[in-house]
């Protein structure tokens, strides 16, 4: 039973780490918390699904077309949905239009999909339905890789050094003549990419789903909470202990009480600690 | 003698009047087409069932008409998709009954748009019948225009658990349904019923339907020494995830239920095909193949009769068998009674007993509006689909 809580578990909370991965990357370009992350989650699956089963694409292509797509979702959303409402963030308009555009996404998918889960190919065809199953490692080596090469970008590249800049002060970096619009853009392409990614390496367990997209905003929002806004670290975190504690409430509370364990643990963190397990007091210059 | 003008216009009046009421009125009230409104989801997320029914509504509709119609009067198909949407089908109702004017209605085909429309239908006393599974639509005192011709909920229920416990012959049953209003009662239903007649139901839960991983629910059954699962659930991704943790558990339980797990989108789902075998969907005799492969005469005749007109390949039997009923029952009425008032439809449904439908042998009475018989659902072969129609579930004659 361990071992299936393990697997299972890891495999949840690696694809719930990379939409939290997917929230903080809107966030530090944007300030903007957006609720499509969750629908780029199952655009992945979705897409996948799309070109690999029903076009009769390869793999490889199918992936690489599903990032693209997916890329150009987050660069919609950030024209959409973000930009319009860049000037009032305090009124937080964002939570309304990002909102708006995720109901919009699912609505579409649910049209133009279907509403009922469809098949996801198996993409290496490793393992057969045991906790060896690539449904259940290939998350969270696709969370580990999403993990080095967001490390990667941010502290070996000038364009993520850029990010980091707009992220931690976004007036300064203009001041310095960064092009924080261009920047603005590739951090919700790069958002829309991490999103896919955690579809597609998730498309065996989750299935290429529309109801995926409501799932994984919301458990996608969990780790980020817990972990602290903007945290990457602490949403990675977040979201493996977030899986594991999930899968091991089904084997030992079971049915819909598992998702009642989770919430009560999320509340009772978010109380103790209402700037998440890794957050920071922010300073207030008065 | 002379006529005076009061004279003349009395006498013209006279005339008028007795041209307008003495001389019979011609027969235009009998050659008018019968007109049938059709409340049909025909796209959206429960659009599957009305397709199937609505291509035995047309098909009934069009050999009727070929035929010179009922008594020289058409039909005429007055369709209004409704999406699935209760605000819809409430929309399309109010327009069949003020606008359209139409003489009966079938359909919708989900429960929840009938939930809002059978009101609305009782009060303006519209004929109608429905397959509508929740057993609360039907109910003559309420409502005594509204017919069911499909099994009821309770109908099903009584189905599964009498085929576990008599031909399964199983003591310990799991109950398993999603979360949706629909998942929780019949889990709660079922539940009840397995325990009153003497079973006993060792696990019992609702399921997210978008949870990933049936293992916890699935071991937990199993620890618990479930004989059979029954299953209440339309969510073929959940379905599909339980029949694949069986097979990874060495499990050989039987599931028994809901009909949505012979559904086509299971066979996409399930990682092997034998990973469907021995789950066993509610169906119905006049749908179901037996052991030589036949099905019951009247409905064989038919599928001869359409093949080639009507495809069967995407659909189900009994969706397109009952679209076919549908129409036949509204123009067998006016056929019986020559004339299409809701009174006189409502009236003759009221007095069929037995009669022979392609779906099922209906009966009605002024106090019951189940009109499908319970003896005729049955449990199915999920994965031995052909032509819409499933092979027997082992342990029936």
């Amino acid at each position: 039973m361990l071992a299936s809580i393990l697997a299972s578990g890891l495999a949840v909370g690696a694809v719930y780490a990379m939409i939290g991965l997917t929230y903080n990357t809107m966030f530090s370009a944007s300030r903007v918390m957006s609720f499509t992350a969750g629908q780029l989650g199952m655009l992945g699956g979705v897409f996948g699904s799309l070109f690999v089963l029903r076009l009769g694409l390869p793999m490889i292509a199918g992936f690489v077309l599903t990032l693209l797509c997916c890329a150009i979702v987050g660069v919609v959303t950030e024209l959409v949905a973000v930009r319009p409402v860049l000037k009032s963030l305090d009124q937080h308009l964002y939570v309304l239009s990002t909102l708006a555009l995720a109901l919009m996404i699912q609505q579409v998918t649910a049209i133009e999909w279907s509403t009922e889960p469809q098949p996801f190919p198996r993409i290496l065809g490793i393992g057969s339905g045991g906790i060896t199953d690539e449904k259940f490692w290939l998350p969270v080596a696709s969370c580990a890789g999403a993990i080095i090469g967001l490390e990667l970008l941010y502290r070996h590249t000038l364009v993520g050094r850029a990010f980091l800049a707009i992220a931690e002060d976004n007036f300064a970096a203009r001041a310095l003549g960064l092009p924080e619009r261009n920047l603005r853009i590739a951090s919700f392409a790069l958002a829309g990419m991490i999103g896919a990614l955690a579809g597609f390496s998730g498309g065996a367990l989750l299935l290429a789903f529309v109801a995926n997209g409501a799932l994984l905003n919301f458990y996608g929002f969990v780790p980020v909470a817990l972990g602290g806004l903007g945290n990457n670290r602490g949403a990675i975190v977040g979201g493996f202990a977030l899986g594991i504690f999930q899968q091991a409430a089904n084997f030992w509370i079971g049915g819909i009480f598992s998702s009642v364990a989770v919430f009560v643990l999320f509340i009772i963190v978010l109380l103790a600690a209402p700037q998440g397990l890794f957050g920071y007091h922010a300073a207030r210059r008065v | 003698m002379p006529i005076t003008r009061r004279e003349f216009a009395l006498g013209s009046a006279a005339a008028v009047g007795a041209a307008a009421f003495s001389f019979p009125m011609p027969a235009i009230a009998e050659t008018a087409p019968i007109r049938l409104g059709w409340l049909a989801s025909m796209t959206g997320a429960s659009s599957a069932p009305a397709i199937g029914f609505n291509r035995g509504v047309v098909w009934a509709a069009e050999t009727i008409n070929k035929a010179g119609g009922v008594k020289g009067r058409m039909i005429e198909v007055l369709t209004r998709d409704t999406q699935g949407d209760p605000t819809k089908a409430v929309n399309a109702t109010q327009e069949m009954i003020s606008s359209l004017k139409v003489d009966a209605v079938w359909g919708p085909t989900n429960s929840g748009e009938s939930l809002a429309v059978t009101p609305i239908m009782a009060r303006a006393k519209m004929p109608n019948i429905h397959p509508c599974v929740v057993d609360a639509l039907i109910d003559p005192q309420k409502y005594p225009n509204a017919f069911r011709m499909a099994p009821s909920n309770g109908q099903w229920d009584d189905a599964v658990r009498g085929y576990c416990l008599k031909i399964l012959k199983v003591k310990k049953v799991a109950v398993i349904g999603d979360t949706t209003g629909y998942g929780t009662t019949a889990v709660k239903y079922s539940a009840n019923g397995f325990q009153k007649d003497g079973a006993e139901v060792v696990y019992q839960a609702n399921i997210d339907a978008t949870q990933p991983d049936m293992a916890p629910d699935m071991l937990r059954a199993k620890n618990a020494g479930a004989e059979a699962i029954v299953v209440w659930s339309v969510s073929t991704g959940m379905e599909a995830r339980m029949f694949n943790t069986r097979a990874a558990m060495n499990w050989d339980v039987p599931f028994v239920g809901h009909p949505s797990m012979s559904s086509g989108d299971v066979a996409n789902l399930v990682e092997k095909r034998e990973n469907w075998n021995k789950v066993y969907p509610v169906g119905y005799r006049s749908c179901s193949f037996d052991a030589n492969g036949k099905l019951p005469p009247r409905s064989a005749e038919f599928v001869d009769r359409i093949k080639g007109q009507v495809a069967l390949s995407d659909t189900l039997l009994w969706w397109v068998a009952g679209g076919v009923d549908a129409v036949n029952l509204v123009a067998k009425a006016v056929e019986t009674t020559g004339g299409s008032s809701g009174p006189d439809i409502i009236g003759y449904w009221n007095s069929l007993r037995k009669y022979p439908g392609l779906f099922g042998d209906y009966t009605f009475t002024p106090e019951q509006h189940n009109g499908y018989p319970t003896e005729d659902v049955v449990m199915s072969e999920a994965s031995s689909a052909r032509d819409g129609a499933f092979s027997l579930a082992p342990g029936y004659k």
